[in-house]
């Protein structure tokens, strides 16, 4: 009775309050999705090796201009080859731009080269929103520990043109050389820049 | 009579013709000078024109870009909110030109699903300056730019274009058929910054202010911040505003653990009554606080304490009546049941008088309390509820009166309240006045005990303008009364009473004695406020009270009343003068594993990435006094805290403590008990309610692996 009595002060005290968004330097949510290939995997399933979460939409233009040009396939090979678990995640609701099923995801990742390990998908939107992911590209790095380590944009040029990804710094392969040789991240946290995920309404 | 009309009407026409002429045919001749181009984009077209037909070296020239998204579409802001993108431009221009930042229009919020955007959903333009150095010899200067906007519907596609033209340099010469576009433009910018402006950083939260005297900005409904920077907001969360004595305050929630703060430039959106708006630049200087919230002042919001006016008037109700199960009020309702048990004797009418007595005791003291806690406040005094506890005059005051009811119940003399009610015993008796006196005194000791219902309801009230204030202890007041007064109109209890007779002195003796510990447990408070010499002081005045009255008593004649009197007013005096009192010290050392709570304490401890229960808690406070027998100072929950290396702060609130008083109105309380633990160095606290148990306490640690 009273432990009811006071869940249900709780819920009227901070009822409001939204979930919080992932921090870094703190374990990273815990999720379970179902992958393309029809497997379930948790995050934790990985725990030991760095994983990079990266929410994707491949109609969005600022997508299309990182696989279009082959940048997020150059910046997939570099960190898987170096041990990374890249996790593509797909959070556009059904009938949403970037809506996917398994297997047009799979002819997608076939077409276009790419190197993550795993494409999960996300309608409901419910990793999406453990992660208050915002944009398509949005970056997250979370290292063998399962401690978030960079969250943010992919690059820091927000813009859609090719010609921006010249000169353009790497965020995600800059946090994830500084992870490497154990040097703390120069830009732990950026502003994601795109389109905005399409969740459901 | 023919001919003036024929007049009138050829001057008409050719009137006419000179207007459609300046209307359609002028554009078409100057159109050059004025517009550097139209491109049409897929989903929007930008048109870029200068405002001047002629340039000159020495000057500053503005170009606007005129975007004019498709219907149901929009472009953004430079700060686009959570999606979406600002416009890039690419500038190729000779030496000697320069062009400096885009100034934008004031911009609307577009929510999309969980996400805010900030741009415009209907033609707008930017204002671009072109700064032309005085040794530029050119005839012209060449403007080459490449555009990159985007345009969203849901989906967003991207936008770009790219101009080229030459904008003629000699006497400089404004292009009039550009004028009204310039005007409409810069209608469209909020105006220039003309107040002072502060932001405050907090963790989890941000707050505007905004130094503007309220007649500035009358009949204000709304205010918003578009902030410029990022870290500033969750651009999705609502905000609050408020007009306080300072000025105009708004309140963003913060992510916490999100970006850091870049800066305090923004545009705050002001609504009025009429439905008018005004936007206003502010240049507002960061100040980023190490503190999670800010503390509530006056009349500001706080995110976090605010609460319909509705629900805190349900939980003061509920938190009344919450109060007649809290230890401290035990003694007195025992005496208020006692009145009960003689209800076989009064008639229905008279039980439901004294119950409106009992209740109105309550409501009178209470709202004398609120009305002196609001004085003291109002004169800037870092104080809470459950004060008066906190001087020490109040609490031998209470030592005395406690003493006196306590004797009058164990028949040593009646006390008498005046010649005309010579006979009558103040607190027992039977009456109305008794009733009242009852409620009182319930008052008196309930105030320190904040049930937890009450917690919110009372850090809502004491933010909050007088009125409501004084509505929402009303209802506290009605509260705690309510069983009582529920029961006095009950026919049915009173049958259940057994008969009067020889039993009920014997049962009012008994009753005596929770009111001795009561005196007790006030002694025991009175003599850490302040000190041993000061409670030997007190109890030589109680007993000094006590020999008063019973002089008076005893002897009839006038000197031994005037002895009685003297000596009785000689010992109130003395406890409230307090001459032995030592100043309050506040417990800074260390008693074993506890350290004194500090905000220097609490930063140390976070910065080495510890676990930190705090508790805040005080003498007087017995609610406060059982969570640590009953749940805190458990062998269980010590040897959890030892296994998990969780470090105690306890924040005694005894006596009077800003530094508390703020951290605990952070949290929106205005008493202790209040339970905070920090996980792993985590400023942010998770709260544990203010009736804790073994098994609430291990449920919180555990919850942080």
């Amino acid at each position: 009775m009273s432990r009811l009595f006071i869940s249900l002060i709780m819920v009227f005290l901070f009822g409001a309050g939204a979930a919080a968004s992932p921090a870094n330097g703190e374990l990273a949510p815990d999720f379970k999705g179902l992958t393309m290939s029809g497997e379930n995997v948790r995050l934790s399933d990985f725990r030991g090796r760095s994983v990079v979460l990266e929410w994707t939409n491949h109609e969005c233009p600022y997508v299309r201009k990182h696989y279009g040009s082959g940048n997020m396939q150059r910046t997939q090979r570099a960190l898987t080859e170096d041990g990374a678990v890249w996790i593509s995640i797909i959070s556009s609701a059904a009938g949403k731009q970037g809506h996917v099923t398994a297997s047009q995801a799979q002819r997608l990742t076939a077409e276009r080269g790419v190197y993550a390990d795993l494409v999960i998908l996300d309608p409901e939107g419910e990793i999406g929103r453990l992660y208050a992911a915002k944009t398509t590209p949005h970056m997250f790095i979370v290292d063998e520990n399962g401690i978030l380590q960079y969250q943010g944009a992919i690059d820091d040029k927000p813009s859609a043109s090719l010609r921006s990804l010249e000169g353009a710094k790497n965020y995600v392969l800059a946090a994830w050389h500084e992870l490497q040789s154990d040097r703390s991240v120069t830009d732990p946290q950026t502003k994601p820049y795109g389109c905005s995920v399409k969740y459901p309404d | 009579m023919e001919r003036p009309v024929a007049v009138l009407g050829r001057a008409l026409a050719s009137a006419l013709f000179a207007l459609f002429v300046a209307f359609f045919m002028a554009p078409a001749r100057e159109a050059a000078a004025m517009e550097l181009g139209t491109v049409e984009g897929s989903h929007s077209s930008a048109t870029l024109v200068s405002e001047y037909a002629v340039a000159a070296p020495g000057e500053i020239i503005w170009l606007g870009l005129e975007m004019r998204p498709r219907e149901g579409w929009h472009s953004y802001w430079k700060n686009y909110g959570d999606s979406g993108a600002a416009p890039i431009f690419y500038w190729t221009l000779p030496e000697g030109v320069t062009a400096g930042e885009p100034l934008y229009p004031v911009p609307h919020r577009m929510p999309i699903g969980p996400l805010m955007n900030y741009g415009y959903e209907a033609p707008n333009t930017l204002l671009i300056p072109l700064t032309i150095e005085s040794s530029y010899t050119g005839n012209s200067i060449p403007v080459s730019v490449d555009i990159e906007w985007l345009v969203c519907e849901i989906e967003c596609v991207p936008q770009d274009g790219t101009w080229a033209s030459e904008i003629p340099v000699g006497t400089l010469a404004v292009s009039e058929e550009a004028a009204g576009l310039f005007v409409a433009a810069r209608r469209a910018l909020p105006e220039l910054a003309i107040w002072n402006a502060s932001l405050e950083i907090y963790d989890a939260q941000s707050r505007l202010k905004i130094y503007v005297d309220e007649s500035e900005i009358p009949g204000l409904t709304e205010a918003y911040f578009f902030p410029e920077g990022e870290g500033v907001t969750e651009y999705a969360a609502e905000q609050q505003w408020a007009l306080t004595e300072e000025g105009l305050f708004v309140d963003m929630k913060r992510t916490v653990g999100g970006l850091e703060a870049t800066g305090g430039n923004g545009v705050v959106l002001l609504t009025f009554e009429d439905g008018s708006n005004r936007a206003v630049e502010v240049e507002a200087s960061m100040v980023q606080q190490a503190v999670a919230s800010p503390a509530t002042g006056g009349t500001s919001p706080l995110v976090q304490a605010s609460l319909p006016l509705w629900q805190a008037i349900v939980f003061a109700l509920l938190g009344g009546m919450v109060l007649n199960l809290m230890p401290c009020v035990f003694p007195v309702l025992s005496l208020k049941a006692f009145s009960f048990i003689s209800a076989n004797a009064k008639s229905a009418s008279e039980r439901q008088q004294e119950g409106w007595a009992y209740t109105a005791g309550i409501w009178v003291s209470f709202m004398v309390i609120v009305a002196v806690l609001l004085l003291i406040k109002s004169g800037g005094a870092a104080i809470g509820w459950g004060f008066q506890l906190q001087e020490p005059a109040f609490v031998g005051s209470l030592v005395l009166l406690m003493v006196l009811v306590a004797l009058s119940l164990s028949g040593m003399f009646n006390i008498t309240i005046g010649a005309e009610g010579a006979g009558q015993e103040l607190a027992a008796e039977s009456g109305n006045k008794g009733a009242f006196f009852q409620g009182v005194l319930a008052a008196l000791v309930a105030t320190p005990c904040t049930a937890p219902l009450m917690a919110p309801a009372i850090g809502f009230a004491l933010t909050q303008p007088a009125p409501v204030v004084f509505l929402i202890f009303s209802l506290l007041a009605f509260g705690l009364a309510l069983p009582f007064l529920a029961l006095s109109y009950s026919p049915a209890l009173a049958r259940m009473m057994p008969r009067p007779g020889a039993w009920m002195e014997t049962l009012k003796q008994a009753l005596a004695f929770p009111m001795y510990l009561t005196a007790a447990w006030l002694l025991y408070v009175f003599n850490l406020q302040a000190g041993a010499t000061a409670t030997l002081a007190l109890l030589v005045g109680v007993i000094a009270a006590i020999f008063g009255v019973w002089l008076w008593q005893s002897f009839k004649g006038q000197i031994g009343r005037a002895a009685a009197i003297l000596f009785f007013l000689g010992a109130l005096g003395s406890i409230i003068y307090q001459p032995f009192a030592q100043q309050p010290g506040t417990e800074t050392q260390s008693t074993g594993d506890i350290q004194a709570y500090s905000e220097e304490n609490l930063a140390a401890l976070l910065a080495d990435d510890e676990t930190v229960f705090a508790y805040f808690t005080a003498e007087w406070c017995i609610t406060c006094k059982v969570n640590e027998q009953v749940a805190l100072f458990t062998d269980e929950t010590q040897a959890l805290f030892a296994d998990r290396g969780i470090r105690m702060l306890k924040g005694d609130w005894t006596n009077r403590n800003a530094e508390i008083a703020n951290l605990l109105a952070d949290y929106g309380r205005a008493g202790v008990p209040l339970y905070l633990l920090f996980a792993n160095g985590s400023s942010e606290a998770v709260i544990l309610p203010e009736i804790l148990t073994p098994g609430i306490i291990a449920d919180a640690v555990n919850a942080i692996e």
